[in-house]
């Protein structure tokens, strides 16, 4: 139960070797502030690279800060060891001990960190065996387990120390697309049970989406936006928020402005309404799912038709333009034919084609929900 | 098809008949010990034919007596002297060796690589170079005549160093970094962590380490006066008399090799394991 505020942390690695070549310094973090709450579950999502791995391993020092603090409850753990800062992390790998047993390897932290007599640790690997399900293979080592028995020891391992926060490193990506989904789902309600506050690295825009609270979005160690996932997904602070979050990705076209008409590539026009840009170059941006296909339509040659039984993402070309929709099932239109493109001004997104920076974000009514909600 | 396995299988047995072939080669001269040290000095020479005598005899004990009532010698105190000195040696060269490939191979320190590359330049130097400034060492320090006079010298044996590092490289980091948030001391990292998962290649360097002090000559020959003398000076004290008893030396010969061969047999399953460590991407 821990409150985080990062405050202009920045990372700097040193290029030059023993060898004295001079290669300066590389910036892993750029002066980055976020401040999480007490039990929230952030999600650091970004491209590999963007330094989202390294602001976790920061937070759990295993990294010495450039500049800028790190505070846990206001207190300054800059200089902390990790053993002193009340932190549990696990890792991509798992990283367990592969000569302890499943047991030793949950109880090594209480072992090394706690004054607890063995048979008060005991009972807590126990009992945390049993809330994650492997209490029958205590005694095994860990190479006799699957990746997923594996992945549960290694959070056994971390909560069994009851930490005051979690950190995860892409901690689901070394398992297979099904059984990234269920441990997905009971990682959520471990974390809303122990209401621990979380911090949870991944590449996967998707798990982002489904599992933060709050999602900050990193790329060439900047922050770009930090918001619920809802607020990325309708209002992107830029270009990247928005082309990283959504799958398939926002179709985004070069456009000329010339007073309300938009021209891009390959013939295409969108009239706007109730919006001006500057005259001039300018991105525009429709998500997959907000396109409607025009059957009498000619600029959209498709190329490919993707049948995933409950909806068709269709693939084609404006001008040398790829364009991708996400269209109902009953929409199938053969590869080869010419369609259009339809959508509501309300659904598009403008950019600044120099900076990237959003001009007009989605500004349609969310669906209506489902009437027995 | 058929015909494929068929080559395949003459392959195999052809492989397997030039295996065997070798390796008896490579044990006759060590058989050939064996049976000379059970007979009397007279029959190692006479030979059946122009080959050597290759059925063994009956004096292994009368020699083994003659050798024990040598004077000047006492070769089974020779026997113990080494295994007290190559058994200490290893144990503190294995806790040298993994502590120094721990550290170049898991931290980062100014200047590591040249650090390393200095470890690994001193194997060029040649003993015979070394021996007259260690010496002078080692009677400064009052160790001469020691068996701490043998070991120490060595005891960071810079070849184990480089093979601990390279075994140690493949432990990820992450492992490390698991155990420091478990809140393990940087010690703790080293002997609780790192030293029981680096289990076969301790032995193997183990075995290694045993063997290269068992047969150290020049050194222990410098170093160590009579009654502390190692096998191999022992050996070569019986051998420098000017009629050389062979009944007896084959006797001290034979016997030398069984603490080698024990340590090797125990060691033999870890040891291949540990050789091969880091060769496959697991």
């Amino acid at each position: 139960m821990t409150e985080i505020t990062i405050d202009g942390l920045t990372k700097a690695y040193d290029a030059s070797n023993d060898d004295g070549n001079e290669n300066g310094e590389i910036i892993a973090v750029d002066d980055i502030d976020i401040e999480i709450e007490d039990g929230e579950f952030i999600v650091l999502v970004g491209p590999s690279g963007c330094g989202k791995s390294t602001t976790l391993r920061c937070i759990a020092g295993l990294e010495d800060v450039t500049e800028g603090e790190i505070r846990f409850d206001d207190e300054v753990v800059n200089e902390d060891r990790p053993r002193d800062r009340d932190v549990a992390m696990v890792f991509q790998n798992y990283a367990l001990y592969p000569h302890m047993t499943v047991e030793e390897n949950i109880g090594f932290g209480l072992k090394l960190s706690s004054t607890l007599p063995s048979d008060e640790i005991a009972e807590r690997v126990r009992n945390v065996a049993e809330m994650m399900g492997i209490d029958d293979l205590l005694n095994k080592k860990p190479a006799e387990l699957s990746g997923g028995q594996q992945q549960r020891v290694a959070l056994g391992r971390s909560i069994v120390r009851e930490p005051g926060i979690f950190l995860m490193d892409e901690p689901l990506s070394n398992l297979d697309a099904k059984l990234r989904a269920t441990m997905r789902t009971e990682l959520q309600e471990l974390q809303n049970d122990l209401d621990t506050t979380t911090i949870y690295v991944t590449h996967d825009q998707t798990e982002a989406m489904a599992m933060g609270d709050r999602i900050a979005v990193l790329d060439g160690g900047v922050l770009q936006q930090i918001d619920p996932p809802e607020e990325l997904y309708r209002n992107p602070e830029n270009e990247f928020v928005a082309n990283f979050i959504g799958s398939p990705s926002i179709n985004l076209f070069d456009m000329d402005a010339e007073g309300d008409t938009l021209s891009g590539p390959g013939g295409f026009s969108y009239e706007l309404d109730d919006h001006s840009v500057d005259d001039g170059p300018v991105r525009l941006g429709i998500r997959p799912e907000d396109i409607t296909v025009d059957p009498d339509g000619n600029n959209l040659q498709i190329s490919v038709v993707e049948k995933m039984g409950n909806e068709n993402f269709i693939y084609g070309r404006l001008g040398t333009k790829e364009v991708v929709i996400r269209a109902d099932a009953s929409v199938r239109p053969e590869v080869g034919d010419t369609i259009g493109l339809q959508f509501d001004e309300s659904a598009v997104y403008l950019f600044d084609s120099a900076t990237g920076e959003s001009i007009k974000t989605k500004t349609d009514e969310i669906a209506a929900p489902p009437s027995q909600f | 098809m058929h015909e494929k396995i068929k080559r395949e299988a003459l392959w195999q047995f052809g492989g397997y008949s030039f295996l065997l072939v070798v390796t008896m080669l490579m044990m006759i001269p060590i058989y050939w010990l064996v049976v000379a040290s059970t007979l009397p000095n007279d029959a190692i020479f006479s030979s059946a034919g122009n080959l050597p005598r290759l059925i063994p005899g009956t004096a292994f004990l009368e020699n083994a007596r003659d050798l024990a009532a040598r004077p000047n010698i006492d070769y089974y105190l020779s026997i113990w002297n080494s295994i007290a000195i190559a058994g200490i040696y290893t144990v503190l060269a294995l806790l040298f060796c993994s502590m120094g490939g721990f550290a170049f191979a898991k931290y980062e320190f100014k200047y590591k690589r040249v650090l390393f590359i200095a470890i690994l330049a001193t194997l060029i130097f040649p003993i015979n170079l070394l021996v007259i400034p260690m010496f002078l060492l080692v009677s400064k320090l009052g160790l001469s005549n020691t068996y701490w006079a043998v070991i120490l010298p060595w005891a960071a044996s810079p070849l184990g160093m480089f093979f601990m590092r390279q075994s140690m490289q493949s432990i990820p980091d992450s492992l490390l970094e698991a155990a420091r948030m478990d809140g393990a001391s940087e010690f703790q990292l080293f002997y609780r962590v790192t030293l029981p998962t680096m289990k076969s290649s301790l032995a193997a360097l183990a075995v290694i380490l045993f063997l290269s002090m068992w047969n150290l000559f020049l050194w222990p020959l410098v170093v160590l006066g009579e009654g502390k003398y190692t096998i191999p000076v022992a050996i070569q004290k019986i051998t420098s008399n000017q009629n050389v008893a062979y009944d007896q030396l084959m006797v001290a010969s034979a016997i030398a090799i069984i603490p080698m061969f024990l340590v090797f047999l125990a060691l033999q399953r870890h040891y291949v394991k540990g050789i091969l460590a880091g060769a496959v991407k697991e």
